[in-house]
């Protein structure tokens, strides 16, 4: 370790697997999803049918990985909450401090790091709102995309038992009404064309905020000088002792 | 606690898409005694008005009792009973005479009443629709003028609180309803509504536009059109959407209230769950084809002669819950899949905006309901990304020229 400097511990290894899961989930999601949305590729006509099953093997990828994004978005509204390690939520109530800190962050990226006024030894109000919204799209993901599933058990019976339809009924049936609110109407009614479009319409919205995430993190490390782009991987980053 | 489990399962699933096709042999043996003692009852009774008898009817179109009793069991499966209720179904079409029916239009083409009048050789379904009790339908009358609304006043009178209320068409709200007037009275479309609605036993809402606006509610719905049942509180409602509805639904829901005395059981947009429990989409010919990755690319091509899957020029069953995969139209004959064009959603809400294009949604020019910018969602997706994109950009770019800053912090 460079003279000077202090190891700060800030993601466990369970965040850090659940960090890459997501990553990787997210990228077969996107994939297989614009295929579902608008087979974008042909499957070789001369083929036989059983052969091909592209469509089908799209719809299980992308079932599957929003399946385990359902678990880790579990595990991470439970840590949310509830670490030992670190709690989110308690830097995303919106007290003075978190207030000030929230938008001396923000400053310190607009003024290009000409100005920090906060300490990041820890995770910032900002990068933990930014966090949380993450959080909320990829519910809204969740529950959207389960409504769209749901249809397919008509007799509300599963491989897995009755129980799974039910529950999933019971959990995403508001999106209906709530996404028909989102996207507008003029029909009496709603519809599930307007959860397609809101699921869809979601997807870019977590692109567009990848595409953020990304960029910060490194914008991060280049500036502050503190190893940032390590935690995801080492989970540690390192400050400045007579800072710390 | 079984029972509070099945309590609360029942009042958060009551209005869901599920779907119950067995309720048990107790449910089965009561609901039995309950539709026998009816037909018994409907029995005794005369035939409302229409002298028309169903078994000359038949026998005129050279439909024999063998085909007859075929088509009964057909449609007690549509309805989801065990097929000793087949006799039953039997005896209430051929007492669907004791049913009064109003049927009134409204903003609409009167496609529903085309549906079932041009149809080619006219099948059981069709022929049952001609031997309801009907009191008054402005299409097909001979009546017009006063003397129609005459006929109108008195088949309220005659049989109040006790017909059945069929209505056709959306409901223009706009400029107090002045869109749409009926009668040598200039009767508002809604005043009209209103007025014979008060005395149904119950209300059918035939078609897309009387159920969600449909065309007329159309983007951007200048006419502030909207369903029955945004305006008719407080009766019993069923919907039968698609454009237009099929015969096979409107009897089935004649049939079941004549049986039972009761509306079907129906889902959250009012609609009789057996009809429209199931996706078109899992019921579809083609849809071996969706799985394998087989698409009509375009019309005409080496896919379209191989009945390949439509959704890649817009089919939208995937996304529309209605029975016609199954039960076709014109008596089995055909349905939109069959002919090599997709579905276009009309019986869900809003599917002249949001359904009815040739592509999928996520290559569509989705026009904004609310009027606006026609933009797609990908374009508006793609457009933020670049925004987002361009913002770094400048921000990556101003932090390279102004260099980077040994400490952070206030120099």
């Amino acid at each position: 370790m460079k003279a000077g400097y202090k190891q700060v511990k800030r993601m466990t290894g369970m965040m850090r697997s659940i960090h890459f899961v997501n990553i990787i989930s997210m990228i077969v999601a996107v994939i297989t999803g614009l295929y579902i949305a608008d087979p974008y590729y042909q499957a070789f006509i001369a083929e036989d049918a059983v052969d091909k099953y592209v469509m089908a093997w799209n719809r299980w990828g992308h079932f599957i990985v929003a399946i385990i994004f359902d678990v880790t978005s579990i595990i991470v509204a439970y840590l949310f909450f509830f670490s030992r390690f670190e709690k989110p939520y308690k830097k995303v109530i919106p007290t003075k401090r978190n207030i000030v800190e929230f938008f001396e962050v923000l400053l310190n990226l607009l003024t290009l790091n000409r100005r920090k006024k906060f300490d990041s030894t820890h995770s910032d109000s900002f990068n933990t709102v930014y966090f949380a919204i993450f959080h909320l799209l990829l519910a809204w993901m969740l529950f959207t995309g389960l409504q769209l599933y749901v249809h397919v058990f008509p007799h509300g019976d599963s491989s897995i038992g009755a129980w799974w339809p039910w529950m999933l009924h019971l959990v995403t049936d508001w999106t209906l009404v709530v996404s028909s609110w989102m996207v507008g109407t003029t029909a009496t009614g709603a519809n599930i064309m307007d959860v397609r479009i809101s699921h869809h319409l979601t997807m870019w919205l977590l692109l567009v905020w990848v595409a953020f995430h990304i960029y910060y993190q490194i914008w991060r490390t280049i500036f502050w000088k503190e190893g940032d782009i390590a935690i995801a991987v080492g989970g540690s980053k390192f400050i400045k002792e007579d800072k710390a | 606690m079984a029972d509070r489990i099945e309590g609360v399962k029942k009042l958060f699933t009551s209005k869901s898409a599920r779907v119950e096709t067995n309720r048990g042999d107790a449910h089965y043996e009561k609901l039995f005694q309950l539709c026998q003692a009816r037909i018994e009852e409907l029995k005794t009774q005369t035939p409302s008005r229409n002298r028309l008898d169903i078994d000359d009817l038949l026998k005129d179109q050279g439909i024999n009792r063998r085909d007859f009793m075929k088509w009964a069991s057909a449609v007690t499966g549509m309805l989801m009973l065990p097929a000793s209720f087949t006799p039953l179904v039997a005896d209430a079409a051929l007492l669907m005479n004791r049913a009064p029916v109003i049927w009134i239009e409204l903003s609409d083409c009167a496609g529903n009443t085309e549906a079932m009048l041009r149809s080619d050789g006219p099948k059981i379904d069709e022929i049952l629709l001609d031997i309801i009790s009907l009191e008054f339908n402005e299409t097909i009358m001979a009546a017009s003028g006063h003397q129609a609304e005459a006929q109108l006043e008195d088949a309220m009178h005659t049989f109040k609180d006790k017909y059945l209320l069929f209505v056709e068409g959306a409901i223009p709200m706009g400029m107090n309803g002045q869109f749409g007037t009926i009668g040598a009275h200039g009767e508002t479309f809604y005043d009209h509504l209103m007025r014979i609605s008060k005395h149904a036993a119950a209300i059918v809402a035939v078609g897309s536009c009387a159920t969600f606006g449909g065309v007329p509610a159309a983007s951007p719905n200048p006419t502030g059109a909207v369903g029955v049942m945004d305006v008719v509180k407080g009766k019993p409602l069923i919907n039968i959407p698609a454009c237009p509805a099929n015969p096979a639904n409107m009897v089935g829901v004649i049939i079941h209230y004549i049986l039972t005395g009761q509306v079907p059981e129906l889902d959250s947009l009012l609609r009789p769950k057996f009809a429209f429990g199931y996706r078109i989409h899992d019921n579809c010919e083609r849809r071996a084809h969706f799985d394998a990755g087989e698409f009509v690319e375009e019309w005409g091509d080496e896919g379209a002669k191989n009945n390949f899957c439509l959704y890649k020029v817009g089919c939208k069953g995937p996304m529309t819950f209605n029975n016609c995969s199954i039960v076709r139209y014109n008596e089995g004959v055909n349905w939109p899949v069959g002919v090599g064009r997709g579905c276009i959603g009309c019986s869900e809400p809003d599917f002249w905006d949001k359904y009815a294009y040739e592509r999928p949604m996520a290559d569509a020019n989705i026009k904004a309901p609310t009027g606006g910018v026609e933009k797609t969602v990908d374009e508006f997706g793609l457009g933020l990304l670049t925004a987002a994109g361009i913002g770094i950009g400048i921000h990556a770019a101003a932090s390279i020229l102004a260099g980077k800053k040994e400490d952070g912090g206030e120099a």
